[in-house]
């Protein structure tokens, strides 16, 4: 394939067996054009339990990727391959960006203290109050030092240094010290020694010989597959059914506009064991959250999906 | 069970399918006797070694098909499969669980996604 055509594909960053996108437009484009959502798995670092705010990467349920893969909508790039060893112009050139980028954060902070200090001395009333601020702390400081005299003769010699470090230890703005933020890019392809163009996995197969990818790999997940893209295809948004008790919710159109309608179990053979009450179970659960249950059994031979819907009947 | 009334009408495919005896027996008198629907018949699934029934509810003249199970059984998505071919091609058919304690619950099983109502 050329690399052009590779180029038109959306690139999935797979690592340990997961594919990642990083790519907002291409995680709009997934969304909007092929009705694939996955599931936004980035998080406020100090708050990582909370689910309002999430971002990038977008992971993938395998399922999904499957279907991209086999529709050559996305390729599969083997991202940690594809990071190689960066030489030594390479490191220097990177080193010496990050450098120039400490200098710019450097000279920003210290342009703005200084706009600051301006400001902050220019207003008359700051400086009538600054000065009663001063007042203030000195006299609080010698009563603090008479206090520890009183208390304990021994120690009255370390009190005054003390007493002038915590004076001094209230700073009134934030004086540049040199610090810098160290930013990580989300995607590396801005590295020189990034390249996925030998990494890179245009069909499952392919993928799963390079030993990177292994969905599907026994019936249960042939199965899934099957269920997915019969659903897909019938123009059905899927996402995942573990609230619901089941595999996937079934939704009529974006889930964002429409509360689903179904929720799917994949019955990996028609030969299974099913269970009555694997049924009543399902059904009552459905009817309970004004879902049906949908039982879609695979045909490992016929390589097709077969549906059954089930609902309360209302009687008995 | 032989003087229950129902017996003379159950007595063929009790017989011919023993292991799904009890349940047939136990659906048939619920749809008859308390569910009172009419014109109340039996089928022979043999793809699904059990007897089927079929009748309407009082209010309706629409053929609805009881496929009666016990909780033990072991079902497949292929015998329900196989009941709706013998049974026709009915747009759906009910499940009837029996369990030991006397107690019976039917769901309602179609083929094909259905949206459930509203």
């Amino acid at each position: 394939m050329s690399a052009d055509e590779q180029n038109s594909k959306i690139p999935l960053r797979v690592s340990n067996n997961t594919a990642y996108l990083w790519n907002v437009d291409d995680i709009a484009k997934l969304r909007s054009k092929h009705h694939i959502c996955g599931i936004l798995t980035g998080t406020l670092p100090h708050l990582s339990q909370q689910n309002a705010f999430l971002g990038i990467p977008l992971v993938l349920l395998p399922e999904e990727v499957v279907l991209l893969v086999e529709n050559g909508i996305v390729v599969l790039i083997d991202d940690p391959t594809a990071h190689a060893q960066p030489n030594l112009v390479e490191i220097e050139s990177w080193n010496n960006e990050q450098q120039a980028l400490f200098r710019q954060q450097t000279v920003a902070n210290e342009a703005k203290f200084a706009k600051q200090e301006q400001s902050r001395s220019l207003s008359e009333d700051a400086i009538q109050k600054r000065k009663e601020r001063e007042e203030r702390r000195r006299l609080a400081a010698q009563k603090l030092a008479q206090d520890v005299n009183n208390d304990n003769g021994l120690f009255s010699t370390e009190s005054e240094p003390v007493t002038k470090e915590a004076t001094l230890a209230t700073p009134q703005s934030s004086i540049p010290t040199g610090t810098y933020t160290i930013s990580i890019p989300a995607s590396s392809e801005e590295y020189q020694w990034y390249s996925p163009h030998h990494a890179t996995f245009s069909t499952i197969e392919s993928a799963q010989k390079a030993g990177i990818w292994t969905y599907p790999s026994n019936l249960n997940e042939r199965a899934r597959c099957g269920v997915f893209r019969s659903l897909s295809e019938q123009g059905y948004f899927m996402g995942s059914g573990v609230k619901f008790g089941g595999d996937y919710l079934v939704y009529p159109g974006d889930p964002l506009r429409y509360h689903s309608h179904f929720v799917a179990t994949v019955i990996d053979s028609p030969t299974q064991t099913l269970r009555p009450m694997e049924i009543i179970a399902h059904g009552r659960l459905g009817t309970a959250t004004k879902k049906s249950h949908l039982l879609c059994t695979w045909d490992d031979e016929k390589k097709q999906v077969s549906y059954l819907s089930i609902e309360w009947a209302s009687f008995g | 069970m032989n003087q229950h009334p129902s017996y003379t009408v159950l007595e063929p495919l009790m017989a011919k399918y023993p292991r799904a005896s009890g349940s047939l027996f136990q659906a048939y008198n619920d749809i008859v006797y308390a569910q009172e629907w009419c014109d109340v018949e039996v089928v022979d699934l043999e793809k699904c070694a059990r007897g089927a029934i079929k009748g309407r509810k009082k209010s309706s003249n629409v053929d609805m098909h009881i496929v009666p199970c016990t909780l033990s059984e072991k079902l497949s998505t292929q015998l329900l499969n196989d009941a709706f071919v013998s049974l026709g091609e009915p747009s759906e058919i009910y499940l009837a669980t029996t369990s030991e304690d006397a107690s019976i619950v039917y769901y309602k099983i179609s083929t094909g996604i259905v949206k459930p109502p509203m």
